[in-house]
């Protein structure tokens, strides 16, 4: 696949601008911003176990269709979603971005992450590969879709309260 | 140096050491981990000949395994030969277990079945080496218990009351099974595993640590826990506890203790009472338990919990959702409840686990030593039953514990 | 060919059907040391009547493939 997906109009370039303010909306807890750049029919999933679970009949550590995440984010504006009040020190660094595929409007991104957290518990680092669907709205990219799997998705796993 | 059991457990206060102290948790492995009955996992996490699934007893690597004839086993993963593990996959299904390192062979029933180039050993079948097995193996209503003690209560004995709960779990499904075939959350805390056990049947937090999510979702769960509440939390001896919210759900609609309606689940329900008749009224009303089972099984309505000890101040909290045997359409809702719930995300126990956490740092301080239990103590009662009993939000559950746990501390070392 | 991979953390074998002799057979390839074995019709009933007993004998790692005495796989 080339640098740009010509049926989209979505070219590299824009595709990390887009994921780079997303992570940065999600480090800064800036959670309304976050919220805004998911589409209506979004879902966003964190697997456990592997990467090839079926979320409908296996767990997930999160599992979130686009009411679900607004609950998530109307809890953690509360300020006393505990687990994230005070919230986690947090910086992410993405990378090895690649368009992988297109679908219909949706453009199929891949990259890694690298998550440092810090807390009162110690710091943490939390790793992955993540499946972004991105689709064009106007002069804007939407999300529709965001696969976190994280290289320890089979161990235990700390708390994970901030928007991953 | 001898801890003095009686000193540091009180009836209304327990001292801090008691989640910090280094020997007091080796001590705990011991008299506890590797003696009482330890729930594992359920039978239908093998439901198949062949299956296994890995588990852990505390620090102990135990592999679930179901042979041929159907009998569920736990057996210990370390090679009769140098002790490597002989199992590496968390789940799989194979009749026979290689080690990897010498090729030394295992049914998965643990008995030898032979080993490569067996002239260095003067032939077939001359070594009476197997694969360790947890002495003590039983079952209750499909939840696999360990016991690593020869003898002793039997599993009967120690669920004593707490079995009625589980009973209650199993009476939602149509055909009277619970199966946890969802898979496990593995969720980490800085925290001794007593902290989270008292924390399952405490009524007083929610409406403080979970006040984030029921003021955003609307959720009664809240009220059922307040000064009003005329739900009780009930001693069930032997350690366990239950808050019984039963009295609360009786005043409300069938499946209202599922957070839902009759009309929302009508295959379920028409199943239900055509299977009950009359009775599938009270089913369907009262709902399932919320029950802490001594020392590791939490049963909170949805979710199965499995408590699992690290270390003095860390612990795996296993969680997955209950899944009711012919319920198609409850599995798909308790599922997503329970994903939206529990687990290092959940709405609910990512806030119980940062108390857990909390909590640990903070009972390291040095004063005021002790944590005080003692709510409600005055106006506990005995039900009609025999129990202890005390109001939706006292601290009748962590009474038992500490009761029972005294009891085996003190106890004969085995 | 239809071919199965039956896999293990312990074994890896592909199972497919041979239709080149005069009648069929069953492929097995063990996969980690590329070495095959057919089985005919009258085989794999034997293996579906065999008692558990004579299986777990095949499956004693001395009983062929890291046999020490060519001559006599039940040792001494």
């Amino acid at each position: 696949m080339s640098g740009v997906a010509a049926q989209t109009g979505l070219d590299i370039r824009e595709v990390e601008q887009f994921l780079y303010r997303e992570a940065r909306l999600a480090d800064e807890h800036d959670y309304d911003g976050w919220e805004a750049l998911w589409t209506d029919d979004a879902l966003y999933w964190v697997p456990a176990g592997g990467d090839d679970t079926d979320p409908e009949r296996q767990m997930s550590v999160i599992y979130d269709n686009r009411n679900r995440i607004a609950t998530r984010i109307k809890q953690l504006k509360t300020g006393k979603r505990y687990a994230q009040s005070p919230p986690s020190n947090l910086r992410r660094l993405i990378s090895n971005v690649e368009i992988v595929t297109v679908e219909g409007t949706d453009t199929v991104v891949g990259a890694n992450f690298l998550v440092v957290e810090s807390r009162e518990r110690g710091t943490t680092m939390w790793a992955g590969r993540t499946t972004y669907r991105l689709r064009r709205a106007g002069d804007d990219i939407r999300l529709a879709y965001k696969k976190v799997v994280l290289v320890d998705s089979a161990q235990a796993l700390f708390t994970l309260a901030f928007l991953i | 140096m001898t801890v003095q059991y009686s000193e540091l457990i009180q009836p209304e206060r327990v001292h801090g050491s008691l989640y910090t102290d280094q020997d007091i948790f080796a001590e705990e492995l011991q008299r506890i981990w590797y003696r009482t009955w330890v729930c594992v996992g359920h039978v239908s996490e093998v439901a198949r000949p062949g299956d296994y699934v890995r588990k852990k007893v505390a620090s102990q690597d135990v592999i679930m395994t179901r042979s041929k004839d159907g009998e569920v086993s736990l057996l210990l993963n370390r090679c009769a030969h140098r002790g490597n593990l002989v199992c590496e996959d968390q789940r799989g299904n194979s009749s026979t277990f290689r080690c990897p390192y010498h090729g030394w062979t295992y049914r998965n029933t643990g008995e030898m079945l032979g080993y490569p180039y067996n002239q260095g050993y003067g032939g077939k079948g001359k070594l009476s080496l197997g694969l360790g097995r947890v002495p003590r193996v039983d079952t209750y209503q499909g939840f696999v218990f360990a016991s690593f003690a020869a003898d002793g209560p039997s599993l009967k004995e120690h669920l004593g009351a707490a079995a009625g709960e589980l009973d209650r779990l199993a009476r939602l499904s149509p055909e009277g099974e619970i199966e946890l075939t969802a898979g496990w959350l593995q969720h980490r805390a800085k925290a001794n595993w007593k902290l989270l056990v008292e924390n399952e049947t405490d009524g007083y937090h929610p409406q403080f640590v979970h006040g984030s999510v029921f003021s955003v979702t609307g959720s009664h769960i809240g009220t059922l826990y307040s000064d009003k509440s005329t739900a009780v939390t009930r001693d069930l001896g032997g350690g366990h506890s239950e808050n019984d919210l039963r009295p609360e759900f009786r005043k409300m609609e069938p499946m209202n203790w599922f957070g839902t309606s009759e009309a929302r689940v009508p295959d379920y329900v028409a199943k239900m009472r055509a299977l009950h008749g009359e009775q599938a009224e009270e089913i369907l009303i009262e709902g399932a338990p919320h029950v802490m089972v001594f020392p590791n099984l939490f049963v909170a309505e949805i979710s199965v919990f499995m408590i699992n000890p690290v270390a003095v101040d860390e612990t795996v909290q296993n969680v997955t959702a209950v899944q009711l045997k012919g319920a198609p359409e409850m599995n798909r809702r308790l599922l997503s409840q329970c994903i939206g719930s529990v687990g290092p995300a959940g709405m609910l126990l990512a806030d119980d686990s940062e108390m857990y956490e909390r909590n640990q740092r903070g009972v390291t301080a040095r004063v005021p030593e002790w944590l005080d239990i003692r709510r409600g103590a005055h106006r506990e009662r005995v039900d009609e039953n025999g129990f202890r009993i005390g109001a939706a939000n006292d601290e009748t559950g962590m009474r038992g514990f500490w009761s029972h746990y005294r009891s085996l501390m003190e106890g004969e070392a085995q | 060919m239809n071919q199965w991979i039956i896999a293990s953390e312990f074994a890896e074998v592909a199972v497919s059907l041979d239709l080149d002799a005069n009648g069929p057979r069953l492929r097995l390839e063990d996969l980690r040391s590329g070495h095959v074995r057919h089985l005919d019709a009258l085989e794999l009933e034997s293996i579906a009547w065999a008692p558990d007993e004579r299986l777990r004998e095949l499956i004693d790692p001395s009983a062929g493939r890291w046999s020490d005495r060519a001559d006599d796989a039940d040792g001494a």
